[in-house]
């Protein structure tokens, strides 16, 4: 249907009916002028801005809703995603082997669909030690890059210490989930937010990162729920620990300062398949051209590069 | 043509804001190509009194002829608090407010107060829309001082059950959005208004097709949330999943009579 409005006249109608029963004639005699200029971005425009940046999702699942892998890709090709790193965390305070091997394999089975725009992460139990192990090797062989962890055990935890070895050995980064909510993490027990008491808390991360200097470690979505000013100011002196930006809040100002604490290079999109709220936030941040490119491919390209696992 | 349904000024006493002036909205305005904001007042919710919130915004809005052209100022309206009647009609009838919002949880009152009641049909008689807010910040890393609970979709809908016939703008849908048939038909039979800032909306055009392609409009809930997701969920949609310009301003334009 043909649009019959005109921008000036809507906007001068618009000023008439908001203020014009309070400021009479006056107001509506000025109001009839032209319309200031503004540096409008016209919405063919602003796509075009989303879809310039190549990105790289950090952090998102498959198998944890009834959506197939289709819909991940569905939404890559909507945003202009090039990649994106899926896992299935066994999301129960109970994992056994069996648990974890049947979720890493809904992952293998998702790259085998959608070669070149999955690849997994897999997901293991530090109870488990050697099946955790041995799983490590199944998924890496069959094409998985990092690991990606729950609950089951808190990230500085010694049983951590094995896996965390393996890793270093092959330049892969371990992304756990992450709590900084109210009752945990220094606050007093208000509220019950049901966080299970082996939730990674900032300063597990802090705790672990400093004994493995040379490890990679991915502090999970300041946009889940964390408290994510008291995140990033407690990651902020911990060189060898990401930040993923993924989740569903996208409070104004989240990536600025996560920016602004832990410094560009450690800051990683992800979406947590919170598609539209982790790319907008990107999108409106006030950074640089330069720093959202980071962010959006860059910094996550350079830590697979370690180990040769970048994408080109 | 853009309008935003859902845009703030002021302070969050529990966070420092971004862009949270006049002047901020109106940058980040422009930056987007939104030709106009419909714009409240956060101190409205703080404040005891909050026809003094009412009228902050009035000032600011009138200090600036800009401002006067492009933002629709709605009134926070505290049912429970002395004076609320003359509230209502001066922020109507000399402030040009263009609609109220009410906050039952945080004005500590229920959603079947009589005194709200009053209040609505009042809206009602005068044709304006009464907005609620379905979460103002992530109660996951909310302040020790904030609210503890937040209320459902459903909570709001004796509401709309007690005033079938007034108009109501439900926005940043981000708590449950889980209904029974006689709720959802309940809301599909009243005149409602989703914005798109809440985080329930991860399909637009699912969300559009359950409760109406004609009941959804552009919202960003800025400053408290990010400029842009809201929008990004219109921008992004395909040609075959609806029409983008009635969620960018034709929606809105009809529900305000602009």
């Amino acid at each position: 249907m043909r649009n019959t409005i005109n921008r000036r006249n809507f906007m001068r109608n618009v000023a008439a009916s908001a203020s014009g029963m309070l400021l009479g004639n006056s107001l509506l005699a000025a109001a009839a002028e032209p319309a200031p200029a503004v540096a409008e971005k016209a919405p063919a425009d602003r796509m075009k801005q989303v879809l310039r940046y190549r990105k790289l999702d950090a952090h998102v699942h498959l198998g944890l809703s009834k959506d197939g892998p289709e819909v991940n890709v569905d939404f890559m090709e909507r945003l202009g995603m090039q990649r994106m790193f899926i896992s299935k965390p066994v999301t129960k305070p109970v994992a056994t082997p069996d648990d974890f091997r049947a979720a890493n394999n809904v992952i293998l089975e998702g790259m085998r669909r959608y070669p070149g725009q999955l690849t997994g992460m897999l997901t293991l139990n530090p109870m488990y030690p050697k099946e955790s192990l041995e799983e490590i090797k199944r998924c890496t062989g069959e094409g998985m890059v990092g690991v990606k962890v729950y609950y089951q055990v808190k990230i500085s935890d010694p049983l951590f210490y094995p896996i965390v070895e393996k890793l270093i050995d092959l330049k892969m980064i371990m992304l756990m989930h992450a709590e900084t909510t109210l009752g945990i993490a220094g606050y007093r027990m208000k509220y019950d937010r049901r966080i299970k008491p082996n939730a990674s808390v900032p300063e597990d991360f802090v705790s672990i990162a400093a004994r493995y200097p040379e490890a990679m470690f991915q502090f999970a979505h300041i946009g889940g729920g964390p408290d994510w000013e008291y995140a990033c100011k407690v990651l902020k002196h911990s060189p060898n620990v990401f930040i993923d930006t993924s989740g569903s809040n996208n409070e104004n100002n989240m990536v600025e300062f996560a920016v602004q604490q832990v410094g560009v290079d450690r800051v990683l999109f992800g979406s947590d398949n919170m598609y539209y709220q982790s790319v907008g936030k990107v999108i409106d941040a006030r950074l640089t051209e330069a720093e959202k490119r980071k962010i959006f491919f860059d910094n996550y390209n350079n830590i697979l590069k370690k180990g040769g696992y970048h994408v080109d | 043509m853009l309008i935003d349904v859902n845009a703030w000024v002021g302070h969050w006493p529990f966070k420092r804001l971004h862009g949270n002036t006049c002047e901020g909205l109106l940058a980040r305005m422009k930056e987007y190509g939104t030709d106009v904001s419909v714009v409240t007042n956060l101190h409205g919710i703080f404040y005891k009194n909050t026809q003094s919130a009412n009228e902050e915004l009035y000032e600011e809005v009138h200090s600036k002829r800009a401002y006067k052209d492009r933002f629709i100022p709605f009134a926070v309206i505290n049912p429970i608090y002395g004076g609320w009647r003359d509230d209502f009609e001066v922020s109507v009838k000399k402030l040009g407010m263009k609609g109220i919002r009410v906050f039952p949880n945080y004005h500590d009152y229920t959603i079947t107060e009589p005194a709200l009641l009053e209040l609505v049909k009042m809206a009602r008689d005068h044709n304006l829309p009464v907005a609620l807010t379905m979460r103002m910040v992530d109660e996951r890393q909310r302040s020790w001082m904030d609210l503890a609970t937040e209320w459902a979709i459903k909570d709001y809908l004796p509401l709309l059950q007690a005033v079938p016939d007034a108009k109501y703008m439900l926005l940043n849908l981000s708590t449950g959005v889980g209904l029974s048939a006689e709720e959802e038909a309940l809301l599909k039979g009243t005149d409602v208004l989703f914005d798109t800032s809440g985080r329930h909306i991860g399909h637009l055009a699912k969300f559009a097709k359950r409760f109406g392609e004609q009941r959804f409009a552009f919202g960003t809930h800025f400053p408290v949330l990010d400029y842009y997701t809201g929008l990004l969920r219109i921008d992004s949609l395909r040609e075959e999943e609806g029409d983008k310009e009635q969620y960018r301003y034709r929606n809105a334009q009809r529900f305000l009579g602009l």
